[in-house]
């Protein structure tokens, strides 16, 4: 794989300057804003190294930013994802923000963990937010029949009222099957036909029927979305997932960096799905199947401890948080084919806004527009507009909704606070690092040269060195002990050591008989846990 | 001008000289040989079918096939292994006949396993057999002017060599040369075998020892048996050869691979801790990856075989129960009529199937070729033990090995006892059977079973779909309209999609299309004597069917004006191509 490492030209002089950007900035970044500020923190002189991993389908970079001090390699990592969901444009500027936190405001944090942060995993879909005709755009630049009827994205998006912006288009019709929402008649909303609602709208994505296969925007004129692509619970053959899962240059390069990074103990990713606010549920029959599909009893109460410790930390009220992930996600995969510990939160969502009865809305976007409302934001809805189209001639067709976006980024101006706690939760799971220390030695001279030591290898950390899903995953290395003394020499104990195992705040007593003088070195621990060291005088 | 006419020149010298080698050959296998039925006496390229092949020799037969044989083999690399050797695809056909993308086509493939090699042979066998016997009979030279295939003797070239050339036991290794760390201790390949007595096989070591359970088998001392319950021994057995060479008090535990590439495949992936074996991702193994790439581009593939050793089975998915649903009844009357056709002419094969014959297997290559592609495809293991003294004493049946050792082969598959100095063990005795023998045949046996196995995938091949236009109606409606019933029919077992295929939408569907006529409306039709039609409205003169059964029919019909010369072509991606005039 080609490597290409950037170093930067300006010094520390640039760093300040990029910060003051970042602060005046009004919106989102774009692709290049977002590659200027990796740029910036990275480079000589600075604890962050940035590289290239690949190229997208519409050669776009996908950056590592690998973040740390000393011997990186050697220490308990966290990787922090961005840009899951290309719509998701928080996301990325959550990643960043943390990435940029950690070199300017966090650099002790860095003598006992390395970072990798990925800032943007759809750089090709994230474009469509700056682009003249916006939508919520997932897929990448691949060529894909997502209909797979043998014609090649003829049924996308088609921006029918000229606004720029891809909405909703509604059909009055007796067969329609959607109603405007009682409390907010500009919210379409399906008809419950078992109460006896009858409905009186056809609700599409504006879009047209080229193939006049009766479907409106089937086959959109975009790739496979990241996050339909990874291999747990991959929905092949679905729209935006493939043929295959890890099809994608961006999953594959992602995946090939991941498998030589052995020292990520931990994942943090910004995308739609939520372990966060509240863990994963335990469902003792999938655990123990063997195609597992849920996470495992006591990974699931670590899950709780740290969603304690994100609640403490991140201000805002769980609300409407149903997603725990979703086919084809990255966040499942770190954990269910990975074995790493994996956490996701969206950063936002928006809060719960109680009406005037003190109920909360049931509808999401009723509850988003009131809370719109509530906050001055006027400008997050296109009014129903007729328009002709020319796949119902003589009927009324009318384009308008939310506009794209809104629900799942909040206002720019936003995004600091939530960044910054976001960083503070990120610095505290690195200090829950699992961490290898040495207690309790002994030496006893057992007379003729021979001398037994006995030390306690002690895991000061509340997280195991492997989770339930770490022990059961050859992708964590064991814990190693290595003394070093030749094999005739050491009249008892192991020379090599492998241990699959220590608990939180557990300790496990070795012991050696040694013979000769001088002195010996110990050394205990993992990539993904550190190593700890001990020089024994004979 | 003057080049011109040296390179004219050249030529007819080449061309008589050729025509005199021809004659004279001809004349000297007269002279000498007498042909034995099903066998090519007098082949082009000369291939000794008793022994095997290095990537070496391959190469200069694979090259020497498509020197000798133009017109019907060419070979090409479709991509390069871990340690960069090229990854060859024979394709036979005739070339004058069609193009080889637009023929219904077959895939076959050996050797993904690294020790299992045999099957390198039989696909190079197919491939020679095929292009010596075109022309010279009937049915060959049909197949090749309907069929192409491709043929890929190894797809793990790096551990095929390395298996041949390098210290191994029958087993090993089975993955290719990607060096992973199998005892998690943070080192890759740091404790592979160690070849103590230099002979290029890993065999057992044992050791004399109060407490052992063996002894020597005192009618036959290569035999290790064991001893009754309350009996003392004499032997006990340490593994195969081996020393601990990086301390940690174990013996041959990290050695070359690990992974399985016959895990890496796309259809119902999973991870390691389900699969033990599976890397990554799916073609996370990059020989497997240059032959998913070729299979994605190459759409006419219809039929797959894959070879692996051992225990004579003829196997199709699924590999996992929790895939039972996806091979439907439709599609298992297929794979079940060719494989007990099978049965019948490959004696000591079983047809079975891998998760309840075998064993369970997720991402396994036959399980992504149908279930991610609806190709029907089989993975053979050959060599059985049935074929030393047509007795079904099963796998790795020490007994009849000895008594094949004793009176087959004399000697040539066992390394006999003999005493050594290990760093660890102290004096123990290393032998036992070769890397050559029990999973792999013995020269004597290949060639027929080669044979039995090519007819095998001749077979499959031929049962890939043959689509013809087999009548159009036409009746005039008057006002100027006529009404045009063409039927199309498959006249092999293989449907044009399986229902594999069908379900997901794999492969587009067929095209039936008129040109030459005003067309007014266009349908599939479903019942022709009550007048079931389904209309395509859009684009009806080309009319999209969804699928062609095997020995089956469709019928398509379209309302047209004008064009009293129209023509109907049938583009089927796994069916071939037909057309009809007028």
């Amino acid at each position: 794989m080609k490597k290409m490492y950037l170093s930067l030209v300006a010094g520390a002089g640039m760093l300040f300057s990029v910060q003051s950007t970042s602060l005046a900035q009004g919106d989102y970044p774009t692709l290049s804003q977002v590659t200027q500020r990796l740029q910036a923190i990275s480079g000589s002189g600075s604890t962050a190294q940035l590289t290239s991993l690949t190229k997208t389908e519409g050669g776009k970079d996908i950056w590592v930013l690998k973040i740390g001090k000393g011997d990186l390699d050697n220490k308990p990592a966290i990787a922090v994802v961005g840009g899951a969901e290309g719509f998701h444009v928080l996301s990325v500027e959550l990643a960043l923000q943390v990435a940029e936190r950690l070199v300017k405001e966090h650099s002790q944090t860095l003598d006992n963990t390395t970072f990798y942060v990925f800032p943007n995993m759809s750089p090709d879909a994230y474009e469509q937010y700056h682009a003249t005709l916006r939508y919520e755009r997932r897929g990448n630049a691949s060529n894909v029949d997502h209909d797979r009827d043998g014609r090649l994205s003829e049924d996308g998006y088609e921006d029918l009222n000229k606004d720029g912006l891809i909405t909703l288009m509604r059909v009055e019709s007796p067969m329609g099957d959607f109603m405007p929402l009682e409390a907010d008649q500009r919210i379409m909303v399906k008809a419950d036909r078992s109460k006896g609602d009858k409905g009186n709208f056809m609700v599409y994505p504006e879009s047209r029927d080229n193939d006049k296969d009766g479907r409106f925007g089937e086959d959109l004129k975009e790739g496979i979305a990241f996050n339909r692509n990874m291999t747990y619970k991959f929905p092949i053959f679905t729209p935006m997932a493939g043929n295959f899962a890890v099809s994608e240059k961006e999953n594959r390069a992602l995946l090939d960096y991941l498998f030589d990074q052995w020292n990520v103990f931990a994942f943090v990713t910004f995308s739609p799905a939520n372990n966060l606010s509240a863990p994963l549920k335990y469902n003792a029959q999938d655990a123990k199947k063997r195609i597992v599909t849920s996470m495992l009893e006591k990974d699931v109460a670590i899950n709780s401890m740290i969603s304690g410790i994100y609640n403490k930390t991140v201000t805002q009220t769980a609300f409407n948080q149903t997603n725990q992930g979703t086919d084809g996600d990255f966040f499942q995969w770190a954990y269910f084919h990975f074995a790493r510990l994996s956490f996701g939160t969206p950063g936002w969502w928006v809060p719960e806004v109680k009406g005037e009865d003190g109920k909360s809305n049931t509808n999401a976007e009723a509850n988003f527009l009131a809370w719109a409302a509530e906050q001055g934001i006027n400008d997050v809805f296109v009014p129903w507009t007729s328009i002709e189209h020319p796949d119902f001639p003589g009927q009324k067709v009318e384009v308008g909704g939310i506009k794209p976006f809104v629900m799942h980024n909040p206002p720019y101006a936003m995004v600091n606070d939530i960044a910054k706690e976001h960083t503070d939760f990120i610095i505290q799971l690195a200090e829950m690092a699992p961490k290898m220390e040495f207690q309790n030695l002994k030496t006893e001279k057992l007379g003729n040269g021979l001398t037994r030591i006995t030390v306690d290898l002690f895991n000061n950390s509340p997280l195991p060195t492997h989770s339930e899903m770490g022990v059961k995953s050859r992708w964590l290395q064991k814990v190693r002990v290595d003394i070093n003394k030749e094999a005739k020499d050491l009249i008892s104990g192991d020379k090599i050591k492998l241990i699959d195992k220590l608990e939180a705040y557990e300790n496990i007593t070795l012991s050696w008989i040694v013979k000769g003088s001088g002195s010996v070195d110990i050394k205990a621990g993992a990539a993904h846990t550190g190593n700890a060291t001990l020089n024994v005088k004979l | 001008m003057k080049i011109k006419n040296w390179i004219y020149t050249a030529a007819l010298g080449a061309a008589i000289s050729f025509a005199g080698i021809n004659t004279a050959s001809a004349q000297v296998a007269q002279d000498r040989y007498f042909r034995a039925i099903g066998t090519p006496h007098n082949p082009k390229v000369q291939v000794s079918w008793n022994r095997y092949h290095t990537n070496l020799a391959l190469e200069e037969i694979m090259r020497d096939m498509a020197k000798k044989h133009p017109n019907l083999v060419r070979l090409e690399s479709i991509g390069k292994s871990y340690q960069g050797n090229d990854i060859w695809v024979l394709t036979v056909t005739d070339f004058n006949t069609g193009r080889p993308e637009d023929k219904p086509a077959m895939w076959i493939d050996g050797n993904i396993h690294s020790n299992e090699i045999q099957g390198t042979e039989f696909t190079l066998y197919t491939a020679w057999y095929l292009s010596e016997m075109y022309g010279d009979l009937d049915f060959i030279t049909e197949l090749l002017k309907d069929k192409t295939f491709y043929i890929a003797p190894t797809i793990n070239p790096d551990a095929h060599d390395y298996f041949i050339k390098e210290a191994n036991t029958q087993n090993s290794p089975r993955s290719g040369m990607i060096v992973l760390d199998n005892d998690g201790d943070g080192l890759a390949g740091e404790d592979p075998f160690n070849d103590l007595n230099e002979d290029g096989h890993i065999t057992m070591m044992i050791r004399k020892s109060p407490t052992g359970r063996y002894i020597k088998d005192k009618m036959d001392p290569r035999k290790l048996i064991p001893v009754a319950a309350d009996q003392q021994g004499e032997y006990e057995m340490l593994g195969y050869e081996g020393y601990d060479m990086d301390g940690d008090g174990q013996v041959n535990e990290d050695g070359i691979g690990y992974y399985d590439p016959n895990r890496d495949w796309a259809w119902n992936w999973q991870p390691d801790y389900i699969q033990r074996g599976a890397w990554k991702y799916p073609f996370s193994v990059p020989e497997n990856r240059a032959v998913m790439e070729f299979v994605m581009k190459h759409p006419n593939i219809a039929a797959a075989q894959s070879y692996h050793n051992y225990g004579g089975m003829i196997l199709r998915g699924p590999g996992a129960e929790e895939d039972l649903g996806t091979y439907n009844a439709t599609d298992i009357r297929v794979y079940d009529a060719i494989a007990k056709k099978g049965e019948e002419f490959m004696p000591g094969y079983r047809y079975l199937v891998v998760y309840k014959d075998l064993y369970s297997v997720f991402g396994g290559q036959l399980d992504w070729f149908y279930g991610g592609r609806g190709i029907f495809t089989y993975s053979n293991e050959l060599m059985t033990s049935y074929l030393y003294f047509h007795q079904n004493a099963g796998r790795g049946n020490q007994d009849e090995q000895m008594k094949v050792d004793t009176y087959l082969t004399f000697g040539d598959a066992f390394v006999n006892w003999e005493g050594y100095d290990h760093p660890q063990y102290g004096r123990i005795e290393i032998g036992g059977f070769k890397k050559n023998f029990g999973r792999l045949h013995p020269g004597f046996l290949m060639e027929q079973d080669a044979h039995r196995n090519s007819a095998f995938t001749i077979l499959h091949a031929y049962h890939t779909p043959k689509l013809s236009i087999s009548e159009v109606k036409e009746i005039d409606l008057g006002g100027g309209l006529r009404e045009i019933t063409a039927t199309i029919y498959n006249e092999r077992l293989i449907p044009t999609h399986s229902s594999q295929d069908i379900k997901y939408k794999i492969e587009r569907p067929n095209y039936v299309s008129i040109s030459g006529a005003n067309v007014v409306a266009g349908f599939v039709v479903e019942n022709e004597d009550f007048n079931k039609l389904h209309e395509q409205k859009i684009n009806p003169e080309k009319l999209e069917v969804e699928n062609v059964s095997g020995m089956g029919a469709v019928k398509v019909r379209w309302i047209i004006t004008g064009g009293r010369n129209y023509s109907i072509s049938v583009d089927s991606a796994k069916g071939g191509k037909a057309s009809w005039e007028k």
